[in-house]
């Protein structure tokens, strides 16, 4: 008995002493982590796979389609930019596993276009960047709440807040569509509060609101909600949610031939993921949609010619959206930003470049980025379209009208601020 | 007649020393071997930390699983579900009435347990395919329950925050390094217990259920209540790894509890084999473990993305039909049973 424990302490601790010989080895760092004389390493997690994924999967390999083709040209001050890519599934547990090896073993400079609320919120809480000094770009999330630079500090925004959005729905509502009777379809979470909040500030009032669980979206759940809107009997339905819940919303409407006055938001409302989901084009013809950049179909726009022509190069056969549209634009002024972080660029000059010369920053949104020392608001302004009878969205008499507004008490105006002309072939370096 | 009654007697009285000794020898050994754990914090880096962390939950976890299904015979689908009772349990514990972590810990079992002696009472009348459709749908709805109510925080969650590291342990001890201690303490505490639990009389008598429900009847053990027993149990333990697990993360919410959690604590069962304790190590280390050499192989054969996704779940599923092919009652088990083999061939 005796004899066979102390053999078993003995391979336990022939065990345990060999694996931490193997994981003390960890090398000197002299420059910032992650920049070295020919890279500079990204990092980040979004869902690649499962239900979540649908459209947002598209996101890496358009950021990669960019900085591949910076890095074809020459790249940042002579340093090539590399996008580290993990799969979290829409998992908080798996986002912040993937988030500390991103940071701790990857050792990337900085994370880029992170997704989804109750992810962010939970890497933020466990991984802690804000506390390593790891910066945390544009993340793929309109929550308020991450614009807040005492809570988070390194986190930036990129979409405009669902409070803005809302606001602006509410004022086109006011203008356009008075006496109308109004439903409105909202996320049971922070993102659905930050839309009632922007609501309110509109003073758009509801005849019935139906929010719904963001887990937990089908046809059935889609068809409650009809019965809901219909035993209202209203004229509008706004649809306030993800691209999923747009999606059963609209497919089941489709199959009960129910057919309001529809008005998507951003988020949900990207006519290509909803088409190649089964959405017919005719059920998304007339409805209203929200933009922040322009019309993904729109090839007069230099931005869109040139970012669709890199990504029919790079990804060949996958349709240019919305997504991608979102991808390269924030993986473009990640480039700007580096470049403008100095010869030897570290996190926090790059955060500072961000603090201070962040709005001056090209993109190709039609409004600039909020960024200033005290708030890390993303775009400030969205344009109102129709979609046509292909399903596109477009802006509504050809002209993009961008308004403006803030996630506060401030009104809704429209916007003057005149994108500058793109940099030659969409190169800073 | 006297004599055999007092010869008896001695010889109970010896197996009984026999045990205390077993347990006092196991107890020195979980000492040693929380020694080693506390060394080793110190010389590996902060993911090596946290990874370990992760793993010391998955170990309670799969623990729980193995007195469950490999003791007492029953099938759970729905570990997941009992995880988020626990951790819901601790986390507004926590939020609502700032108790000390150790605390919030043990509310998360209390609760958990009492979620799994509900649970148990159902289960007690079901079994096989009935049993797995009950405990999967648990599964499935509990977590989105969290939707329904303010105080569990919907979609988003709860703060699930176990405070920094005592100030008196240094400005170097790391947050992860203080997630460890706390999980590794819990898992060894856990294990201990559970091991000693195991080989007391309710272990039997889950075993005897386990192999013949019949004739564990028929000796007088009341099947039903020690099946009852064993998922209150089973629960409260899942719990504790629910909680633990959202202290990982910070955060507890129902997507940090999906169905492939379920599963995957199941598959690790299974890699340690179900009906022995002792593996447990085994398929925790493996469920930690394998993204990591699915990330290292990808980007060796220049993987696409389609590759570097999917191989994770390749790589367990392989693991999952080779350990079932080849191993089917664990690497520890079969090592024991072949090691007997060839004593009992050297005797004859």
């Amino acid at each position: 008995m005796k004899a066979m424990n102390r053999r078993k302490l003995f391979s336990v601790s022939a065990v345990l002493a060999a694996a931490s010989l193997v994981a003390t080895a960890i090398p000197a760092n002299a420059a910032e982590v992650g920049v070295t004389a020919s890279e500079i390493k990204l990092g980040m997690t979004l869902p690649m796979t499962g239900t979540a994924s649908l459209g947002y999967n598209k996101i890496p390999g358009a950021a990669k389609a960019y900085f591949d083709y910076l890095n074809a040209n020459g790249g940042v001050n002579g340093r090539k930019i590399t996008l580290i890519v993990k799969d979290d599934q829409y998992v908080p547990t798996q986002a912040v596993t993937k988030t500390n090896e991103l940071i701790l073993k990857d050792k990337v400079m900085a994370l880029l276009a992170p997704l989804g609320t109750a992810n962010v919120k939970a890497v933020a809480s466990s991984v802690n960047p804000a506390k390593r000094g790891v910066p945390v770009l544009f993340v793929n999330t309109g929550f308020s709440g991450f614009a807040d630079v005492k809570k988070y500090p390194t986190t930036y925004s990129i979409l405009p807040s669902y409070i803005m959005e809302a606001k602006i729905m509410g004022k086109y509502i006011a203008e356009n569509l008075s006496g109308k009777k109004v439903g409105l379809l909202y996320q049971d979470d922070d993102f659905g509060s930050d839309a009632l909040a922007g609501f309110k500030a509109a003073g758009t009032n509801f005849t019935v609101k139906v929010p719904y669980a963001s887990g937990s979206q089908s046809a059935a759940t889609a068809a409650g909600w009809i019965t809901k809107f219909k035993a209202a009997e209203v004229d509008v339905v706004i649809l306030f949610g993800v691209t999923s819940a747009s999606l059963y919303m609209l497919a089941t409407a489709a199959a009960l031939k129910y057919s309001p006055q529809w008005m998507i938001d951003s988020v949900g409302g990207d006519s290509t993921t909803l088409k190649l989901a089964g959405v017919p084009a005719g059920v998304l013809y007339n409805a209203i949609g929200f933009s922040p950049v322009p019309a993904t179909t729109d090839l007069t726009d230099e931005y869109v010619k040139l970012f669709s022509d890199i990504y029919a190069k790079a990804v060949p056969g996958s349709a240019f959206d919305l997504n991608v549209l979102l991808g390269m634009n924030s993986a473009f002024m990640t480039a700007q930003a580096l470049k403008a972080a100095g010869q030897n660029p570290t996190r926090k000059s790059l955060m500072a470049v961000l603090n201070t010369k962040g709005s001056t920053l090209f993109n190709s949104a039609l409004s600039p980025v909020g960024y200033t020392g005290t708030s890390h608001v993303g775009l400030t302004g969205e344009w109102v379209g129709k979609y046509s009878p292909t399903g596109d969205l477009l802006p509504i008499g050809g002209i993009y009208t961008t308004y403006t507004t803030d996630s506060g008490a401030g009104a809704v105006v429209k916007s003057t601020y005149k994108r500058p002309a793109m940099p030659a072939k969409g190169l800073t370096n | 007649m006297f004599s055999s009654s007092a010869h008896r007697e001695s010889w109970e009285q010896r197996r009984l020393d026999l045990h205390k000794l077993k347990t006092a020898n196991h107890f020195s050994l979980f000492i040693v071997f929380g020694f080693f754990l506390f060394l080793l914090s110190n010389r590996v880096d902060e993911l090596r930390v946290y990874q370990g962390a992760s793993v010391a939950v998955f170990v309670i976890a799969i623990s729980s699983i193995i007195l469950l299904t490999g003791y007492s015979g029953q099938v759970s689908l729905g570990h997941g579900a009992l995880m988020a009772i626990g951790a819901y349990g601790a986390a507004v514990a926590r939020n609502e009435l700032h108790i000390p972590i150790i605390l919030a810990l043990v509310v998360a079992v209390l609760l958990a347990s009492v979620g799994g002696a509900l649970l148990g009472a159902a289960a007690a009348r079901l079994s096989g395919p009935y049993l797995a459709g009950t405990t999967l749908a648990l599964a499935v709805g509990l977590p989105s329950l969290a939707n329904q109510f303010a105080i569990l925080g919907g979609e988003q969650g709860l703060v699930f925050d176990v405070g920094s590291p005592p100030t008196k342990l240094g400005a170097d001890f790391t947050q992860y390094k203080w997630f460890f201690w706390i999980a590794a303490l819990a898992a060894l505490i856990s294990m201990w217990l559970l091991s000693n639990i195991l080989r007391s009389r309710y272990g039997r008598n889950w075993r005897a259920g386990r192999s013949n429900e019949v004739a564990a009847q028929l000796s007088g053990i009341n099947t039903g209540r020690s099946k009852i027993l064993a998922f209150t149990l089973s629960a409260g333990i899942a719990g504790l790894a629910g909680a633990l697990l959202s202290m990982t993360i910070g955060t507890v919410s129902p997507s940090a509890f999906p169905l492939t959690l379920s599963f995957s604590l199941l598959t690790g069962a299974v890699l340690s084999g179900v009906s022995t304790l002792s593996g447990v190590m085994i398929g925790a280390v493996t469920l930690v473990a394998i993204p990591e050499i699915a990330d290292v192989v990808a980007n060796r054969i220049g993987s696409s993305e389609n590759i570097t996704t999917n191989l994770p779940g390749l790589m367990v599923s392989t693991l999952l039909i080779l350990a079932v092919l080849f191993v089917p009652n664990g690497p520890v088990e079969q090592h024991r049973a072949r090691t007997a083999k060839k004593a009992a061939k050297k005797k004859s």
